[in-house]
């Protein structure tokens, strides 16, 4: 019963999410266990069930849209529910560790850990303007205190000013589908086409501009990206993974959802897509030179991720099969190789204590593990063969050549030399020698060290086998494209 | 003439207050500004005909959003030893400026394009209207909050409690001072007056949950007063914030979310769709559990603790 597994991604984590407020150890692992391990497997089975019937809709409650709720998946949705599935589990078993279940410190952090999971997941099956953002309030007042969990003023600072921000981009949201629900009649992201195409006028492109605002703002596109580096490089580690793998990414999808499905294709707010564009290029070059200089190597990694988002708007006018190809692939291993190079900055910094880049030096020693998984993660993210971010980087090329968008293929050149140059300032940075006495191995040698770093390791071999490993998945994502891309 | 006289002091009061609020002299003028700003709203709602709004912005966004502004406030001069001043850096042109530039801009466009907008729209709350009956319920609010959209509510539900989780996680890195202990303990009036209010308080929340089914009121609404009584009991000392949360306040605290999603989810064995409400009675099954979890989560929320105890 597909239907089931559709309710189980949303609502196992949402129980076990309850479970974990209980105060005993078995209650939080069992919440963790059946709200987390249980994903791949509700997966695994609703895929099966898209590549046999396609997308489908269900309906909650019985009450048929308009008047209810429907949910919605299609292989856009399955692409963001695995890499929740996947980034979100490798990053909760690195978590375990700090957050042990029965400390105060794990009481605090898996109820939270859970809701997000939970609302993450609820996001990208909505079908509902109004339900999105009730899913994107319980995500970001789920990350906002996981940021904070690291105790830091820095943290709590930073935590403050993405909830002021936050809450700033829902209401503007909020704002614009309740013009939009005046306009149409309906909340529904897919009957709303119709009324929009009967209905459009200034109202509904401001209820278009006002929603694009708040998105942007939320997915930390430049120039609203202000919020994102300190509050990304402040978090624990598994928090900053998922935050730049998946959180952020909850808005981009939306602006993706919104655009390339909900709005009809004559509508004059199609145009938002090349100021999308212009931000996106703007967000790979800015991004990219701030990444550059930083000394910090969480906030390198940071500013990395306002660079990257870059590309997935970049995409938006290019309407191509191969474009849809390049924005799925991008999504997935920029999630994949940014989550990687989180957590084994996480462990870098356990290990030696800072993250400084002018205190890194012989990690190969000190950090081995680690140290290859954050090399490894760099060749996704610079876009090298044969990594996931390659294929994505050159199909995107390939579909800007082809529409002879000469600007973007300049900008989108430029953006991954200067992923190239930060990834190698951090790979300098870590084999400097300047004692030439032997450093001690501080990972290797502890179980706990060595695990910790495998879990990194792992997720960036994902994002490297994401490259060859691609055609099953590419066949899966060429089925969900959107209406207006499929033509050659 | 009256009506039309009424509304247009509403409205004027409105940006007044607002105007207060942002321009206060200090923190707490701007927050007694916000709070009678919360009132002037309710009154508004009350005057578009949405009582059940009306009730929310009064007893949440006035109420107890107020309280908790206040005790903020509090904190800040027990921690601070003096009454904080909006400083001369908040008011920077830099920041004034483009802030009051967008938000003009905003209003302008909100403006013009309500113009353009028809009377009555065609919408999907026409729908609900029609389609009421078959919930059980004659109060469309209801109908729509924990019937045709009661996966919103449910979700918001887990809202709720992230609140509190991230309450807890800052409250536990950075914790509060606690508050000097009210100076009025022995006054036997005190004990009086508690011994009508917060029955008053019970009484009121549970009519307002029951009315809910065809009058406005409701769980959000019952959930506020009832935690009304419990910020009292906060402030007259009868309670004091303890360092954990006792096993029956997580359970109080999980109660709406758990409870919601458990009857949910009865229904799909039996081929219904997630969601599907078996009868009234599981709306007010429903309603209950949120009523307990919204007002102890106010309460906790007030307190800025992770539990609290009775003080002995």
């Amino acid at each position: 019963m597909p239907s089931e597994f559709l309710i189980g991604l949303i609502f196992l984590p949402l129980l076990g999410a309850c479970l974990a407020v209980l105060p005993w150890r078995w209650s939080i692992r069992l919440g963790v266990f059946g709200g987390l391990a249980s994903l791949p497997a509700l997966l695994a089975a609703l895929t099966l069930a898209v590549i046999r019937d396609g997308a489908w809709y269900y309906t909650l409650g019985g009450w048929t849209a308009p008047l209810g709720i429907r949910l919605f998946v299609d292989p856009l949705a399955l692409l963001m529910l695995w890499m929740v599935a996947i980034i979100g589990g490798v990053a909760a078993a690195h978590a375990w560790h700090d957050f042990r279940p029965g400390t105060p410190a794990g009481a605090r952090f898996w109820p939270l850990w859970l809701l997000l999971t939970a609302a993450m997941n609820a996001l990208f099956l909505s079908a509902d303007l109004f339900n999105l953002y009730v899913c994107l309030e319980l995500v970001t007042l789920a990350a906002i205190p996981l940021i904070a969990m690291a105790g830091t003023a820095t943290a709590i600072r930073a935590a403050m000013r993405y909830l002021l921000l936050a809450l700033l981009a829902s209401l503007v949201y909020l704002l614009g589908v309740a013009l939009l629900y005046n306009a149409t009649g309906t909340l529904d992201l897919y009957l709303m086409t119709d009324g929009l195409a009967a209905s459009g006028g200034p109202a509904t492109s401001l209820a278009f501009a006002l929603i694009a605002a708040g998105l942007l703002l939320k997915g930390a596109v430049f120039p609203l990206h202000v919020w994102l580096p300190n509050a990304h490089a402040s978090a624990p580690g598994p928090v900053s993974a998922v935050l730049s793998a998946l959180v952020v990414k909850t808005a981009i999808y939306l602006i993706y959802r919104i655009w390339l499905w909900t709005l009809p294709a004559e509508d004059p707010m199609q145009g938002a897509v090349e100021l999308f564009a212009v931000l996106g290029a703007a967000a790979l070059i800015y991004g990219g030179i701030l990444a550059l200089l930083q000394e910090r190597l969480k906030l390198v990694i940071a500013y990395s991720t306002v660079a990257q988002l870059g590309y997935l708007l970049l995409v938006l006018p290019l309407a191509s099969v191969t474009a849809w190809q390049a924005a799925s692939y991008q999504l997935l291993s920029h999630g994949l190789a940014k989550a990687a190079m989180f957590l084994a900055a996480a462990n870098i910094l356990h290990a030696v204590g800072s993250d400084r880049l002018a205190d890194l030096e012989r990690l190969d020693q000190r950090t081995p593990l680690s140290l290859f998984a954050l090399a490894l993660a760099g060749v996704s993210i610079m876009g090298l063969p044969p990594s996931g971010g390659f294929l994505a980087k050159w199909l995107l090329l390939e579909a800007a050549w082809r529409e002879g968008r000469w600007l973007l293929l300049a900008a989108l050149v430029l953006g991954s030399l200067l992923a190239a140059a930060y990834v190698f300032r951090i790979l300098a940075a870590g084999l400097r020698r300047e004692d030439p006495t032997e450093a001690e191995d501080a990972e290797g040698t502890s179980p706990i060290g060595r695990r910790q770093a495998a879990y990194a390791l792992l997720l960036a071999v994902l994002a490297l086998v994401a490259g060859f490993g691609a055609a099953p998945i590419l066949d899966i994502v060429d089925a969900g494209i959107p209406a207006g891309w499929s033509a050659p | 003439m009256i009506a039309l006289a009424m509304d247009a002091i509403i409205a004027i009061g409105l940006v007044w207050l607002a105007l207060r609020t942002v321009r206060g002299a200090n923190v707490f003028s701007a927050i007694i500004m916000f709070i009678v700003f919360g009132l002037i709203m309710s009154l508004a709602w009350a005057r578009l005909h949405a009582p059940d709004l009306a009730l929310a912005e009064a007893a949440i966004g006035a109420g107890i959003t107020g309280a908790l502004l206040l005790v903020t406030w509090r904190r800040l001069q027990v921690l601070e030893g003096s009454v904080p001043q909006v400083g001369a850096e908040t008011r920077s042109l830099w920041l004034t400026l483009p802030t009051g530039l967008a938000a003009a801009l905003l209003i302008a466009g909100l403006g013009w394009v309500a113009l353009s907008l028809p009377a009555e729209p065609a919408t999907a709350g026409e729908l609900a209207w029609q389609r009421l009956p078959e919930m059980g319920v004659s109060n469309p609010v209801t109908g729509v909050l924990l019937g045709f959209r009661a996966y919103d509510t449910l979700l918001e539900m887990g809202v709720l409690l992230a609140a509190w989780l991230g309450a807890q996680v800052v409250a536990s890195e950075h914790r509060p001072g606690a508050l000097p202990g009210p100076a009025h303990e022995e006054v036997p009036l005190v004990g009086a007056l508690l011994s009508l209010v917060v029955p008053i308080s019970l009484l009121v929340a549970v009519y307002l949950l029951q009315a809910g089914g065809s009058a406005p009121g409701g769980a959000f609404q019952g959930g506020a007063v009832l935690a009304a009584g419990g910020v009292l009991l906060c402030l007259t000392g009868r309670l004091e914030a303890a360092d954990q949360a006792s096993l029956i306040e997580r359970v109080v605290l999980i109660l709406g979310l758990a409870v919601f999603s458990g009857v949910g989810l009865v229904m799909l064995p039996l081929g219904e769709p997630m969601l599907a409400m078996p009868g009234v009675w599981a709306i007010y099954l429903i309603e209950t559990a949120l009523l307990l979890s919204i007002a102890l989560t106010l309460v906790l929320l007030f307190a800025a603790a992770p539990g609290l105890r009775r003080r002995l």
